[in-house]
Formats: structure tokens, C-alpha cells, sequence
């Protein structure tokens, strides 16, 4: 499996500010090869259960209507969704 | 305990005596279940039908990957499948949400009490068509509405259904649902699921402490979520004397 992806591909995050009619605003653009697939919003409104954590607002293309755990850290974001745009 | 089946059963069909007698014969078999145990599983061969008389149970499937998707929950009076038994094999699994007390009656004691009690047999079918037209507006609810007035949509239900069986005090209903619940329910992130509440209880709408669930203003949150309760044909015993099912009858001898 690992031989047939040798081009890893490259992820850039982009901070950006996002409106989830909620506290919840720090984002990331998250562009893969130059397209944009995602948005990833970190949870800080002390209601969530992993406050703190980042989340799958939205995908698009490969991760649309992809249903992700929240994520500890960006690098756990970002590799779970590498691990989607893969395949 | 049964009094939440005949109290079901007479919102749609004037009952005699006798079918209130016939009624709390079916109560016999009456077994605990634990919170979040299956009731029947997928693929599993169906014998009795299921009553719920305390507790909530739902209706769900597993996908491959994991996820679950729940399509109806059970309040207190709702047989979780009425048709079950007919079937060969289960293609769903029931399950409990809270601790429940359940009724497990063998097909043969419904096919009893239907061919002895036309009126039983009436509102049991009355039972079935308001099941599916429940799932009809939660088709609708998924499909159409915008997660707020969705999870609003549910809360308005709810409130209703466990009305109609006498389980709401002062709007305030036992709600023993988790977020994860919620959202396989809604086809929605426990995120979203979080702070679509968050703002419910925001707007003064509902609050939801200690696992009880207060309508706060129910007009305002009907309102809110466009909810017409036409679905639950929950008040129709005013209309049984002009309704008529003849060809019922005549199957039935009269």
C-alpha cells in the first residue's frame, strides 16, 4: 500500500476567522495540492466535551459529508485527512 | 403500568371494559432491561412483538464503517414493532436508551386480541399508520430542515407523544438522550448537535439539566421550527364515530 502513494501530498493550513453562530471562530483553511478541501475550527465555546480540540466544520470534494472525530492537535487533523484524501 | 397502552390506544379508539380487560392480560410477561441493551438485533428471527411501559428504547442500524443511525425512539405505550413478527428477519436492531420496563407478547396473543377486539384491532392500526407517519416527518425533518429547527422539531415531538401517555409535568420530560445520540438521530456532529442546544437555551427556549428536558415557551418553540403536530393524530377520538373501516368489520363478523 505505502509503495503506491510516493507523493506525499502537501497540506497548507491557512488560519482564518469563521462565523458557526457560535464562540467557536478561530479556523483553518486547509488546502491539499493547491485546492481548498476543508475547513477545521477549533472548539472553544466551554460547552464542548474536548474543548480546545479542532474540528471538521467542513469538507469538500473527497471529505464531504465526512463524519471525523474531533482532534487533539492540528498535525492529528491534518493526517487523518491525509489519510482520506488517499485513497 | 398498562395504563399507558390503553391511555395510547384510547386516544384513538373508544375501548369497552372487555377491551381494557384483554388488554391488561397482555401485561404478563413483564421484563427489566438495562440502559443501552438490545432488544432484538439485526438479522436475529423475530417472535414477539415489544411494548415499552417505562423507559425510552429506539430503532437503529449500523453502517460498515461504524456509524449509527437511529430512525425512531420509543416512549412509554409504543409497541417498537407491531409488525415484527410477520417478518423472517430482523433487518434493524431496537435497543434501550434508559432502563426500560418491556411487555414481550407472542404473536399469537396479538392475533388473539385482534380477531376478539375490533376496536383493539382499530387502534392498533391506528398505532401503525401514526409510526409511519412519524417516519414520513422525520424524512422530512432530515431532508429539509436546517439542524436548529430539526433537533426543535424532535423536542416538540417528544413533548407531545409523552403527553398523550401522561409523562410531561409542568413541559418538563425525562430526556436520558446523549449528544452522540442526538446527533445519529439528526444525521448531524455532536458539534453541531452542542451548539444548536446551546442556543435553544439561548433564546429561552428549552433548558436541559440533570437529564430533563423543560419547554420553556411551547408556542415559541413550535414556531420556531415550523412544528404542526397533524402527524401525531394524537386527539382523533372526537372524529372514531364517523370513521369507518367496513370491510374490518365484515373480516371480523361485525
Amino acid at each position: 500500500m505505502a509503495g503506491q502513494d510516493n507523493v506525499e501530498t502537501l497540506v497548507v493550513l491557512q488560519p482564518i476567522s469563521v462565523d458557526t453562530a457560535s464562540p467557536d471562530q478561530v479556523g483553518m483553511l486547509v488546502i491539499a495540492n493547491g485546492l481548498l478541501v476543508a475547513v477545521l475550527v477549533r472548539l472553544d465555546a466551554p460547552e464542548h466535551a474536548r474543548c480546545g480540540s479542532w474540528f471538521l466544520e467542513v469538507g469538500l470534494g473527497r471529505l464531504a459529508g465526512a463524519r471525523a472525530p474531533t482532534f487533539d492537535t492540528l498535525e492529528d487533523a491534518t493526517r487523518w485527512m491525509r489519510q482520506r484524501l488517499k485513497r | 403500568m398498562q395504563d399507558a397502552l390503553i391511555r395510547k390506544l384510547e386516544s384513538f379508539e373508544e375501548l369497552t371494559s372487555a377491551d381494557r380487560e384483554a388488554l391488561r392480560g397482555f401485561a404478563s410477561r413483564v421484563r427489566q432491561v438495562g440502559a443501552r441493551t438490545d432488544l432484538i438485533r439485526e438479522n436475529d428471527v423475530p417472535g414477539n412483538v415489544h411494548l415499552i411501559l417505562s423507559g425510552y428504547a429506539c430503532r437503529y442500524k449500523v453502517l460498515a464503517d461504524g456509524q449509527r443511525q437511529i430512525m425512531a425512539y420509543f416512549v412509554p405505550g409504543d409497541f417498537c414493532d407491531l409488525n415484527v413478527f410477520i417478518l423472517d428477519q430482523m433487518d434493524h436492531n431496537i435497543g434501550t436508551v434508559s432502563a426500560c420496563q418491556v411487555v414481550e407478547i407472542p404473536r399469537q396473543a396479538i392475533e388473539e386480541i385482534t380477531a376478539r377486539h375490533p376496536r383493539v384491532m382499530r387502534a392498533l392500526m391506528w398505532c401503525a399508520l401514526v409510526d409511519e407517519a412519524v417516519l414520513r416527518e422525520w424524512l422530512v425533518n432530515l431532508g429539509s430542515r436546517p439542524a436548529d429547527q430539526r433537533i426543535a422539531h424532535l423536542f416538540c415531538e417528544l413533548l407531545l407523544r409523552l403527553e398523550a401517555v401522561g409523562h410531561v409535568n409542568d413541559n418538563s420530560y425525562l430526556f436520558p438522550f446523549t449528544q452522540t445520540d442526538i446527533a445519529d438521530t439528526m444525521g448531524l456532529s455532536d458539534v453541531h448537535v452542542n451548539r444548536t442546544i446551546k442556543e435553544l437555551r439561548r433564546l429561552d427556549l428549552i433548558t436541559l439539566k440533570s437529564r430533563v428536558l423543560t419547554v420553556l415557551d411551547v408556542e415559541q418553540l413550535k414556531t420556531y421550527c415550523g412544528f404542526n403536530p397533524n402527524y401525531l393524530h394524537i386527539r382523533n377520538t372526537r372524529w372514531s364515530g364517523r370513521r369507518q373501516v367496513p370491510w374490518l368489520s365484515s373480516a371480523l363478523g361485525g
